[in-house]
């Protein structure tokens, strides 16, 4: 914290990420900078692999003129937002209530099986990362799983290693 | 809706009046009737998120929570139905799944409020069988203590970071039973008014750690006093257990401290049972030190102050600390005058004499209209530091819009929004008469001053307000150029119609001034020093420590024949400088009363006896006083006095001009300046032995030099390293800090802290070396 | 008419008679004399004698200075002082009970939360000096030390009705 108060707000991040957050800003009246802490880290997540440094997320608070505890509150508040490194492809899997009784709990284990992880670890290559996540509001597509932007719908053994296999 | 409007509500059946537009928890406290709450603190915003307060109202399908409902009229409200105890009940039994049940170690068992809301609206039995949640320890300095397993998450400790000590640093991280109240990076709390999350937390998640397993609240005796520290003169709860103070609680007086407490005040009690205390009168033989009787020891003072005062009175000085109690600075004052020496005065951080020594410097209004300032002009102040419930004052003000200006020698880390205008000492003085010129005054000072846009800026801030308070700080009143500084604030105050004061520097500022502890054509405080006297009464002082010039202090003392030292603590200054030391009871020891910064004269009584064979200073007086046969020392107690005292001084205070804004800046020096501040852990006998809070970040910083980084690099210093600090004769070896806050051509080396006991006034030309 | 009965009544004896017998029967029965000290009368589990604090198994003390006993002695007989131990747990520095004030009522048993005050079956102690009736903290677990099997088990004993 205390080496980021002496560094200028113009020294933060690249100039492409400062536009890209600016850009967010300018969404809400002036002096609401807050409004903008979820985008700002989204963006800032994105640019750094996938998932927020305590660096980064201080830096977002000096950015947005907050203090770096309402940052860490919202990035902690929001499954959403990483605090450990990632793999390229994040699966995200459903495992309340809907795909619960659709079986996610097959989908599951067939991903531990195949991957030789669990949820919360990354694959050695790190090309795949696991996450257990609530309803992602699919349920008629349930089972289901979430990679990067894109649901994957009822999901089965056989279709999970066709998707695994096409993901980079 | 009008806040005025009179209504009529129903409470379980009870009809009551009140304000359309209040909350409903409001009402019912003010009518006795009991709601169960955690969250809700009448003094922090309304969160609404423990649901304990659940209430039913008429016509309302659901039970709605009290603290977030504003009152209608004709609303009908059942606290005790059914429906309302059913919802209670079941909050009680949700925040009870997560609670340990350690009551047997927990500190705040006793005086629990989730303890006494349980046992009032919980069930006997649990029926959450699953595993509870557990928070591993987190340390945030040695002033709390911190078991978050147990926290409830009422977010009453963030919400006072945030609304009242202005520095967020608890927040609420993760969701659902994962929420955790914590500083989540690991890091001390280092706000100065930290101390109250302790009284805010309904629970034992956040506790006193210097009291920490200590005393239950039930072995307590609460005695109610005043803070001894700085001049808000916070009212007090000193929680005694067997004669010896185990605690300090806040008080609460909406006129004064409302229901807070600085952590100064409330962690000081630990200097009475500092190592260092006093307990046995000592005298000087052969210069060696020896326990004696009181009754030697006594004989000694008075007949070595006698001997010189036959010879010539005015060869005798006295010095009075500001933290004394009014009976003893008043008694002081009768020895001296009795032994016909002019020479008292307790203004022993001021370097410029050259005001009206008369005049009883004050806040020139109450604590609690600064609040209500459209603007505010603070002139050499680091006033969160020096008064921190003052400065919260002057924050609430800021919140509401007010516009706050600084003329300081530093950059300060305030907590409102506030113009600062920094530079270095004379600059101070300069700016200030630019901002005079600039609003329309005129001043007599010998040189010329420019006047920039921003100085315009600051005197248009001022002109355009209703309500304006110039106020002059510490760092103000131990500036070489005070009355000058008194004296152009006066000149903006006339031109911009404000109220002008000083915010003295310590609990009985106002209180010495008031009953006569100032020279009326004898020396003053540093005159004596400079002329060195043959005799000196030292009342509660640490001459190292205590005064702007501590060398000048020390030599003048050391060459003296009879140096008499009543005082709680036996410091190495003392044992150099004195000849006789009379142990004085401390802080909660003896009664007595003390005058704030807005003139109210407050009482308190003693707590416990004095430590080992000391003595309330007005009894040491007293005897003093009879035993050099000075008329008018029958006084049997400490109210006798004060009844006398209330008789000749009880009168309103005046506002009377303190200086002139003529003559020469005296502060401008050729090499670096000193900015000589004492640090709020360094102010006086009793903090600076308090061992918690010199564990704290604050005063560990403290003992350090500041620079710049460009006057670092002309002197080719590095951060970290040691320098000497060399000032006159006077060489002290500090560590360097390099600071961006502080201006061009001065050094930060604080007053008051160890190696600071040889340099000279706190404000002066001083040089660097590199060691 | 009663009088005259009363009359002939005492003329037999039968008052004395009726004595008698049950010294007889006294004179023929078991005898339950106990020679003490030699012999001990049997003592219920719940003996309120001379206190002991106890230890867990690992040799921790069990007392964990919340006070209680403190609180509830209706004699005011405890005095305690606590501070945080070296490792940070809350612990006694100082845990006297003076005898001469305790009335045995074994409040301070029942609010223990720990188990670790406790009163054991001795009851045969004197004092031959002042000061020797208040009980140290050190002297509270050695007595605690000495009897802790038999204390063991009257707690056990007592559990199902505590």
């Amino acid at each position: 914290m205390s080496a980021l108060e002496i560094k200028n707000r113009n020294e933060l991040f690249t100039p492409e990420i400062r536009a890209e957050i600016d850009h967010e800003i300018a969404k809400y009246p002036e002096g609401e900078s807050q409004s903008a802490a979820m985008a700002a880290l989204r963006i800032v997540q994105d640019a750094n692999g996938g998932w927020l440094t305590q660096e980064s997320m201080d830096e977002v608070a000096a950015y947005l003129d907050l203090p770096p505890i309402a940052i860490y509150e919202v990035a902690t508040f929001y499954s959403m937002y990483e605090h450990k490194p990632v793999g390229r492809n994040k699966l995200c899997v459903c495992t309340n209530i809907s795909c619960m009784i659709n079986n996610s709990d097959q989908i599951v284990e067939h991903l531990n099986n195949r991957l030789g992880i669990k949820f919360g670890e990354v694959t050695e290559d790190g090309r795949y990362s696991l996450k257990e996540v609530e309803c992602l509001g699919a349920c008629g597509g349930a089972p289901m799983m979430q990679v990067g932007r894109k649901y994957y719908e009822n999901l089965t053994p056989e279709r999970l290693d066709s998707i695994l296999d096409e993901l980079e | 809706m009008s806040e005025e409007k009179t209504i009529t509500i129903e409470v379980d059946g009870q009809p009551l009046e009140t304000k359309a537009g209040a909350l409903l928890i409001d009402v019912t406290d003010a009518a006795g009737i009991n709601i169960p709450r955690f969250c809700y603190h009448d003094k922090l915003s309304i969160a609404a998120s423990c649901r304990m307060c659940l209430v039913e109202v008429a016509k309302v399908p659901k039970p709605i929570p009290a603290c977030a409902t504003q009152v209608m009229d004709g609303m009908v409200v059942q606290t005790r139905s059914p429906m309302a105890l059913a919802a209670q009940k079941a909050t009680m039994e949700f925040l009870l799944i997560n609670h340990p049940l350690d009551c047997p170690v927990c500190d705040q068992g006793g005086e629990c409020e989730l303890q006494d809301v349980a046992m009032g609206y919980g069930s006997d039995v649990t029926r959450f069988v699953e595993g509870k949640r557990v928070i591993p320890e987190n340390n945030i300095g040695p002033l709390i203590a911190t078991d978050m397993t147990r926290c409830i998450h009422c977010t009453r400790c963030v919400r006072f970071g945030d609304e009242v000590a202005g520095m967020r640093e608890m927040g609420a991280t993760g969701r659902g039973e994962h929420m955790t109240i914590g500083t989540f990076v690991a890091h001390n709390i280092n706000s100065e008014l930290s101390g109250n999350v302790i009284d805010l937390c309904p629970v034992g998640a956040l506790t006193s750690k210097p009291f920490q397993y200590r005393a239950r609240a039930w072995e307590l005796t609460r005695h109610t006093g005043v803070a001894p520290h700085d001049s808000v003169g916070s009212n007090i709860q000193i929680h005694t257990r067997r004669g010896e103070v185990m605690r300090v609680h806040p008080h609460s007086n909406d006129a004064i401290n409302e229901v807070w407490l600085s952590d100064r005040d409330r962690f000081s009690y630990e200097g009475i049972k500092s190592e260092e205390r006093l307990t046995q009168p000592l005298i000087k033989k052969d210069g060696e030190w020896v326990e004696t009787s009181w009754e030697e020891a006594l004989e000694t003072a008075a007949s070595g102050l006698r001997e010189i005062a036959s010879a010539d009175a005015d060869q005798i000085g006295t010095l009075v600390s500001p933290t004394a109690t009014l009976e003893e600075i008043a008694l002081a004052q009768k020895i001296t005058e009795g032994l016909g020496s002019p020479n008292i005065d307790y203004r022993l951080r001021q370097e410029d004499f050259r005001g009206n020594s008369r005049a009883v410097p004050w806040l020139g209004q109450s604590i609690a209209s600064l609040e209500d300032v459209d603007s505010a002009l603070l002139i050499g102040s680091n006033i969160r530091k020096d008064q921190p419930l003052l400065a919260h004052r002057v924050r609430k003000a800021a919140l509401k819009g007010a516009k706050i200006q600084l003329v300081n020698p530093l950059q300060l880390d305030l907590h409102f929004d506030a113009a600062q205008m920094v530079s270095d000492p004379a600059g101070m003085v300069r700016n200030l008469a630019a901002i005079a010129e600039a609003a329309g005054g005129s001043h007599h000072l010998t040189e010329q001053i420019e006047v920039t846009d921003e100085h315009k800026a600051v005197a248009e801030g001022l002109k355009c307000s209703k309500s304006t308070v110039i106020l002059l700080g510490n760092i103000a009143q131990s500036h070489p150029d005070f009355t000058i500084l008194y004296g152009l604030a006066s000149v903006i105050a006339k031109a911009a119609d404000a109220f002008v004061g000083v915010i003295p520097m310590a609990a009985n500022s106002v209180g010495a001034a008031v009953v006569g502890a100032i020279p009326n054509k004898g020396l003053n405080a540093h005159a004596m020093l400079e002329n060195p006297r043959k005799g000196y009464l030292l009342l509660g002082i640490e001459p190292g420590l205590d005064i702007n010039n501590p060398a000048l202090a020390r030599a003048a003392m050391s060459g003296a024949e009879t140096v008499v030292a009543i005082t709680a603590y036996r410091s190495p200054c003392l044992e150099e400088t004195a000849s006789v030391m009379l142990p004085m009871a401390a802080f909660g020891e003896t009664s007595g009363s003390f005058v704030n910064a807005e003139g109210r004269w407050q009482s308190f009584s003693g707590t416990t006896g004095p430590a080992g064979e000391s003595r309330p200073g007005w009894k040491i007086l007293r005897v003093l006083g009879n035993l050099m046969d000075i008329s008018g020392f029958d006084y049997s107690s400490s109210e006798e006095i004060l009844d006398e005292l209330r008789g000749a001084h009880g009168g309103e205070l005046q506002v009377a001009s303190l200086g002139a804004a003529k003559g020469k800046i005296r502060s401008a020096v050729t090499g670096l300046a000193r900015i000589g501040e004492t640090p709020i852990y360094a102010a006086d006998a009793l903090v600076r032995r308090a061992a918690s809070l010199q564990e704290t970040e604050e005063a560990r910083d403290a003992a350090v030099a500041r620079v710049n980084p460009s006057v670092a690099a002309d002197a080719g210093l590095l951060d970290g390293e040691k320098v000497a600090v060399v000032q006159g004769e006077g060489r002290a070896e500090m560590v360097l800090k390099v600071d961006a806050n502080i201006p061009d051509g001065c050094v930060w080396v604080p007053a008051a802290v160890p190696g600071s006991e040889s340099l000279g006034d706190q404000f002066g030309e001083l040089s660097l070396e590199k060691v | 008419m009663k009088v005259f009965i009363d009359y002939i009544r005492s003329l037999f004896l039968l008052e004395l008679l009726k004595g008698l017998q049950l010294t007889g029967r006294y004179l023929c029965a078991k005898k339950f004399t106990i020679q003490y000290p030699e012999e001990r009368a049997p003592m219920s589990p719940r003996f309120r004698g001379l206190h002991a604090q106890r230890r867990y198994e690992n040799g921790e003390e069990r007392c964990i200075a919340c006070k209680l006993c403190e609180a509830t002695c209706p004699a005011l007989a405890i005095t305690i002082e606590a501070a945080p131990r070296e490792d940070g747990s809350r612990r006694t520095t100082r845990y006297e009970i003076d005898l001469f004030k305790c009335i045995f009522c074994g409040y301070c048993e029942e609010s223990c939360p720990v188990d670790a005050i406790v009163e054991s079956r001795t009851y045969e102690y004197c004092f031959e000096n002042r000061g020797e009736n208040i009980m140290t903290k050190e002297q509270l677990l050695a007595h605690g030390d000495k009897h802790e099997v038999q204390l063991a088990k009257d707690l056990e004993a007592q559990a199902p009705y505590r």
